[in-house]
């Protein structure tokens, strides 16, 4: 099963679990964001940062340090 | 000159003329408030005037640099009179009116505000097609999207009811609407600009106000109020101009992709400088990481019982993303701040060797009101959905960039993003200017049908 298709059971859980009602018209918002979203979040968790040195409480109003 | 052509002129034409006595500021409120009233009816722009505020406001304007110039704010401002209500029909946490720190930078400045701009519903939009008011419409075209979030200040000063107004830009909201109604709109450094006052100052990391005028003039004109500093202006000489080779700076319409690389060739002869290739890698990665970031900064006020008890008149839209919020992946949000740390490097090198990055700001024109979904080489997207990828650098990373009117396709405008290292704003002003400069302010210059002087009217 594609990812994006399990909308159908991981919003209804997920939203049970922090007791959050929702009716179907936002249950339809929720899906389409998700099938939007949750492909790109999935390639985003499987980018290599691991050799990207943290910048702890970073100024963003300045160019990084170092 | 006459109260209602002063309002044709620029914004730093029309301090000009009130300094210089050519114009009287009360009567030029005036004719600001009742060009509102004639015009506003078929856009929207402005949701709310407050007549007896706002000449209580010029009653005890200080001589600033904007002494007696009318302006708009954006409904994301507490004012003193009025709570911010962030196009909503109800705030994701409470808000009380205020003085916030674009209302501060403003009366401070010698500025009127006139009214108060609509914007996309809690500001979650680039097209600014919904909102508790109803939409604001675009000017070059009422059924066309206005952009968002600050869609109201955009078509406020594109349909000159005033000229110029404060917007805010977390995700690309002052840049998209300057681009789909023809104005030039600075996202500024992060912190740079007044912030206090807003209902996420305290947690944002992406969000700063900014001004949306005309030209560049006006917007260093503007910013310099908001930043409290005078914006010195240059000559934008020798500009490297780097250009990125992606598939997001390359999925853009024909025309827009046309416009983009002849203003780019244009500012390279007018600036006698060069083109330079250089590499932004994964900035799909940095849209999402900077959507991420943004929609998680505010979640602690997004408890569940909260969740429960929204009001129906939000947008069934908002009603689903706000709860779509709690079941974002910590692991993603985690990723999401390592990459602003890659990409801040990422740009930061890039702009070791070049001045200032250009590509479109948004791929495509203004798309329907009805259908906000735009034609790329890729497919049809959603317009919010194309628009992120370009716009999100800026505020992932704290960088400045400006949106520049570069052309017009089919009667809408077309629009170049130029984005410059921490803390060099006004090299991206003087780039606009030199940009203008080349095209011969053809682009700021055109007026949209809405606003086209209106003839002078005479007393019987």
């Amino acid at each position: 099963m594609e990812a994006a298709n399990r909308a159908d059971e991981f919003i209804p859980a997920g939203l049970a679990s922090f007791g959050v009602e929702a009716d179907d018209v936002e249950l339809a918002v929720m899906g389409a964001a998700h099938a939007m979203f949750w492909p790109p979040i999935l390639a985003l968790l499987e980018l290599d940062t691991n050799g990207v040195a943290p910048e702890p409480d970073p100024d963003l109003s300045r160019p990084p340090a170092g | 000159m006459s109260a209602e052509a002063a309002l044709d002129l620029s914004l730093r034409g029309q301090a000009a003329a009130i300094a210089a006595g050519d114009v009287d500021a009360a009567q030029l409120l005036e004719a600001a408030l009742g060009r509102i009233e004639r015009r506003n009816p078929a856009i929207d722009a402005v949701v709310e005037t407050f007549p007896e505020r706002s000449r209580e406001m010029l009653a005890n304007a200080p001589a600033g640099p904007l002494h007696g110039v009318p302006v708009v704010i954006k409904d994301e401002w507490p004012l003193p009179w009025r709570a911010q209500r962030f196009g909503a029909a109800e705030m994701p946490v409470p808000s009380e009116p205020g003085e916030s720190g674009p209302y501060l930078a403003l009366r401070d400045a010698g500025a009127v505000i006139a009214g108060v701009g609509n914007m996309h519903e809690l500001g979650s939009g680039s097209t600014g097609a919904i909102s508790f008011y109803g939409p604001a419409r675009n000017p070059w075209d009422t059924e066309r999207c206005p952009g968002g979030s600050s869609s109201g200040p955009a078509a406020a000063v594109s349909a000159r009811l005033v000229a110029g107004a404060v917007g805010a830009d977390g995700i690309g909201s002052i840049r998209y609407p300057a681009a789909y109604c023809g104005l030039t709109g600075l996202k500024p450094t992060f912190g740079r600009a007044a912030m206090a006052g807003h209902h996420m100052a305290e947690v944002s990391t992406t969000i700063v106000s900014g001004p949306l005028c005309a030209d560049a003039a006006d917007c260093r004109l503007l910013a310099s109020a908001l930043y409290r500093e005078e914006l010195a202006a240059g000559e934008a000489q020798g500009l490297r101009i780097g250009i990125v080779r992606d598939t997001v700076t390359d999925d853009v319409a024909p025309d827009v992709r046309d416009a983009c690389e002849a203003a780019i060739t244009a500012l390279r002869e007018e600036t006698g400088g060069e083109l330079v290739e250089v590499e932004v890698a994964d900035l799909e990665a940095a849209a999402l990481a900077t959507v991420l970031i943004a929609n998680t900064e505010g979640l602690a006020g997004l408890h569940p019982s909260r969740l429960n008890g929204l009001s129906p008149e939000l947008s069934p839209i908002a009603r689903g993303l706000l709860k779509y919020r709690l079941l974002l992946p910590a692991a993603a949000s985690v990723k999401a701040h390592s990459v602003r740390t890659l990409m801040r490097r990422r740009l930061a090198a890039a702009l070791d060797r070049v001045d200032v990055l250009a590509w479109p700001t948004v791929p495509a024109v203004a798309p329907p009101l009805q259908a906000p979904l735009v034609e790329l080489p890729s497919g049809t997207l959603s317009a919010d959905q194309a628009n992120v990828r370009g716009a999100a650098l800026a505020n992932l990373t704290g960088a400045p960039a400006i949106s520049v009117p570069v052309g017009l396709s089919d009667g809408l405008p077309i629009a170049l993003q130029l984005q410059s290292a921490w803390g060099q704003d006004e090299l991206l002003l003087d780039a606009a200017e030199a940009l203008e400069r080349a095209n011969g302010r053809r682009w700021v210059d055109s007026l949209p049908p809405l606003a086209q002087p209106e003839p002078e009217t005479t007393e019987a």
